[in-house]
């Protein structure tokens, strides 16, 4: 499969299409998490666009032990405010929910903070996220002077539906022991799903012929981990003799592997969506993530799991532990990369990721 | 500059904490010895709820920093870390993981249940799920939202929290056969109150000059408002403590002579090396204002509980908006005429450490208050630069001098 050169450019310059937003006078939101539900942005006429950490060094207003990502996240914020209409922090994890206090001193821009109960298991987080999502629907009305309803609301759920299932049937090409499409193109794809509107990359998806995939390695491996922007991480993978067949990502399948259902009361409907998702590693419950990471493996045929931690993330360096003692009883091998960036430390990266593989080949 | 003169600083009444506390573990364990249930729980978690089902709250994050300050916390965090735990991890995780892992003999009983409230951090969830892995002890994880205005403590944020407190009865009615008596938690909340009533009264007499209690008496006498709320001991402890700080006033008594300049802290106290108030006190600079002493308190209404509980926990210092988070400091800029900022930049309390540059921005711009920054850990000695950070200071005070 070849990816398109515009996809491939994109993904190398996230910030290029802003121009073109700003251009065409399309009004742009800024949000940092897969928790965000897209749907009320594009139902409100805005287009989303999902911050990265790509592109910035770390925030000199964050100390150095906090998650880079976090801090350069910020970063790009800060620096690129100027082509966005609003931002939308969502709070996982302690340096995400921090953001906010300092963004809420720092731009200019309105500013919403989605409050993601951690304890995505309770009904009563339901009831609390659907009110959470009535908040922000306002909050976009208010700013925005629009009006969001059901009718723009179903249709943007078709439309972002329609997305997941597009990149999730990409995903399942390497099901059952396949080797069909290789994560660095395949991270392309959901990547520029998050930046580009979607109409115009579902169209793109739709016409790429997946069954002449280019693939690398032959050793299967899960990925472990957060959010990864930073495509020389897969290349490096199967540079080295890896395939990664499936991951947990919060910009690989956590984004799309599951829809929102019809209902006649849309917010609802995506409240339980996006609560019901496999969680965040920095939500309850664990075991929830760990019979997620177990089926991934079966399905996908996996030899291996890498974890690939930012630095100080708190979150997955607790997981690890514990994925780790899962996986060992199953003889799945596992190893933890870390690292705070990874252009930079790219030699380590690679020498660490070759002796996984080697391990596991032999 | 001239070292002030040797004597004792620490109030008569916080020399008994050492005692209270050993008698609170004590206690504990007898009760776990008489097979009631025993909880552990992260700080900002409604003890009041659970002594009212006769269920005994243990701090794991007070027994990290009792390890801490006592020297024996390494063994813990090294035990952590072999099995993988990063030592980029809070330290009170660490050091109680640590515990379990290396037999759950000591101090803390093992716990029946595992009880967090996911509000000063995001850690929190991480660390109790890290515990009921490894424990397998059953495990309630609540949830209490950022407060964001204070209508939050009001509208659909407070019934949600009100509605996870009564899920917490459900499941230790459930789990340990004991019935919430709706009477015992008002005699209990009232208790608590006072508590609060009591330990506010007495950080406002810090207004006066000399300021009659200090960093160390402050840092040592939160302890009972940490898991001991709902408790007659505690009331007890905090009017002997407002008795002696009265009396301090009226003798016109401080902790220091010579008072030559007043601070706030920001940030957790280091256990480790808790002489570093001391320090500060013998450059004649005394701690009169902190947000981490604030935060314990609450206002409680009886007729009320599960509501009054449930906006306690929401409350608690950190889970409330920045803005909110300010104005409480620039009211007790005043309030207590403070001199200059010390923040601790704290390695293991991401939550806190992360926005707090702007928030010393805020400091010295808004207030024209001068501070100094610097970064450790709150309980592993191995992350403390003794040396650099006490010159640090030592060129902070001076500037405080020269203006």
């Amino acid at each position: 499969m070849k990816i398109p050169i515009g996809i491939r450019d994109l993904c190398e310059n996230p910030t290029e299409i802003l121009n073109r937003y700003e251009d065409s006078g399309v009004k742009v939101i800024g949000f940092t998490c897969s928790y965000v539900p897209e749907e009320l942005i594009i139902s409100a006429g805005l287009q989303p666009y999902r911050i990265t950490n790509i592109g910035a060094n770390t925030s000199a207003l964050t100390p150095s032990f906090v998650c880079p990502f976090a801090s350069a996240t910020l970063e790009n914020i800060i620096k690129h405010e100027d082509f966005f209409s609003g931002f939308i922090v969502a709070h996982t994890c302690d340096p995400m929910w921090r953001l906010y206090d300092i963004l809420k001193k720092k731009i200019g821009k309105p500013l919403f903070l989605l409050r993601v109960p951690h304890n995505t298991d309770n009904e009563l987080s339901l009831d609390f996220f659907r009110m959470e999502l009535m908040r922000f629907k306002k909050f976009l009305e208010k700013n925005f002077e629009t009006r969001i309803d059901h009718s723009a609301l179903f249709s943007s759920i078709e439309l972002c539906n329609e997305s997941r299932d597009l990149l999730k049937s990409i995903y399942v090409l390497n099901s059952g022991g396949e080797y069909k499409i290789n994560a660095f193109d395949r991270f392309h794809l959901v990547l520029a799903s998050m930046w580009m509107p979607k109409p115009e990359i579902n169209t793109q998806i739709k016409a790429l012929n997946f069954n002449n995939g280019e693939t690398y390695g032959d050793v299967r491996l899960h990925l472990n981990g957060t959010a990864i922007y930073d495509l020389v991480l897969l290349k490096t993978i199967e540079e080295s003799g890896g395939f990664a067949a499936s991951d947990d990502l919060c910009t690989g399948s956590r984004y799309f592997w599951s829809n929102v259902e019809k209902s006649e009361d849309p917010i609802s409907a995506l409240s339980n969506r996006y609560l019901k998702r496999t969680p965040c590693p920095s939500h309850a419950p664990l075991e929830q993530r760990l019979e997620y990471i177990n089926f991934m493996i079966e399905e996908f045929k996996v030899q291996g799991v890498l974890t690939f931690a930012e630095g100080f993330c708190d979150p997955i360096l607790y997981d690890s532990v514990h994925i780790r003692n899962m996986l060992a009883k199953k003889g799945i091998p596992t190893m933890v990369i870390d690292y705070e960036n990874p252009a930079q430390e790219i030699g380590r990266i690679k020498t660490r990721v070759e002796a996984f593989i080697e391990s596991i080949s032999g | 500059m001239s070292l002030q003169r040797k004597k004792s600083r620490v109030l008569q009444t916080t020399k008994k904490i050492g005692e209270l506390i050993m008698a609170y573990f004590s206690q504990t364990s007898d009760a776990k010895a008489q097979g009631k249930p025993v909880a552990w729980v992260t700080v900002f978690t409604p003890v009041e709820l659970l002594y009212a089902m006769d269920v005994y709250p243990i701090a794991p994050e007070h027994f990290g920093a009792m390890c801490s300050a006592r020297g024996f916390i390494l063994d813990y965090l090294q035990e952590a870390e072999r099995e993988g735990y990063s030592q980029n991890l809070c330290s009170y995780s660490r050091c109680s993981l640590g515990y379990v892992l290396s037999g759950t003999s000591g101090l803390m009983p093992p716990p029946d249940i595992l009880v967090t409230f996911r509000n000063s951090c995001d850690v929190y969830v991480k660390w109790w799920q890290s515990l009921h892995m490894h424990l397998g002890t059953p495990l309630f994880v609540g949830e209490t939202p950022y407060v964001l205005t204070s209508e939050d403590l009001d509208n659909y944020v407070l019934d949600y929290v009100v509605k996870q407190l009564e899920q917490l009865v459900e499941m230790a009615e459930e789990k340990f056969g004991s019935r919430l008596d709706m009477e015992k938690l008002a005699d209990i909340v009232r208790l608590s109150d006072k508590a609060s009533e009591l330990w506010l009264e007495t950080l406002k007499l810090r207004r006066f000059r000399p300021c009659p209690l200090g960093g160390r008496d402050s840092a040592s006498d939160i302890f009972p408002l940490v898991v001991m709320q709902g408790t007659t001991e505690a009331v007890e402890f905090y009017e002997e403590l407002l008795e002696e700080v009265k009396q301090k006033v009226n003798m016109g008594e401080g902790v220091l002579e010579n008072e030559r300049f007043r601070l706030l802290f920001d940030g957790i106290w280091l256990w480790h090396a808790f002489d570093l108030i001391k320090y500060f006190e013998d450059r004649g600079a005394v701690f009169v204002y902190e947000p981490y002493s604030d935060a314990w308190a609450y206002r409680l209404d009886a007729s009320k509980p599960l509501e009054s509980i449930a906006r306690k926990i929401l409350a608690m210092g950190l889970n409330v908006d920045i803005d909110i988070r300010t104005e409480r400091f620039s009211e007790s800029i005043e309030e207590f005429q403070i001199d200059g900022a010390v923040l601790f930049s704290n390695r293991s309390c991401k939550t806190w450490s992360t926005p707090q540059l702007v928030t010393a921005d805020i400091l010295n711009k808004n207030f024209n208050v001068p501070y100094l920054l610097f970064e450790a850990d709150m309980a592993d000695p191995r992350q403390y630069a003794e040396a650099q950070i006490k010159n640090r200071i030592d060129a902070f005070l001076e500037v405080l001098g020269e203006r």
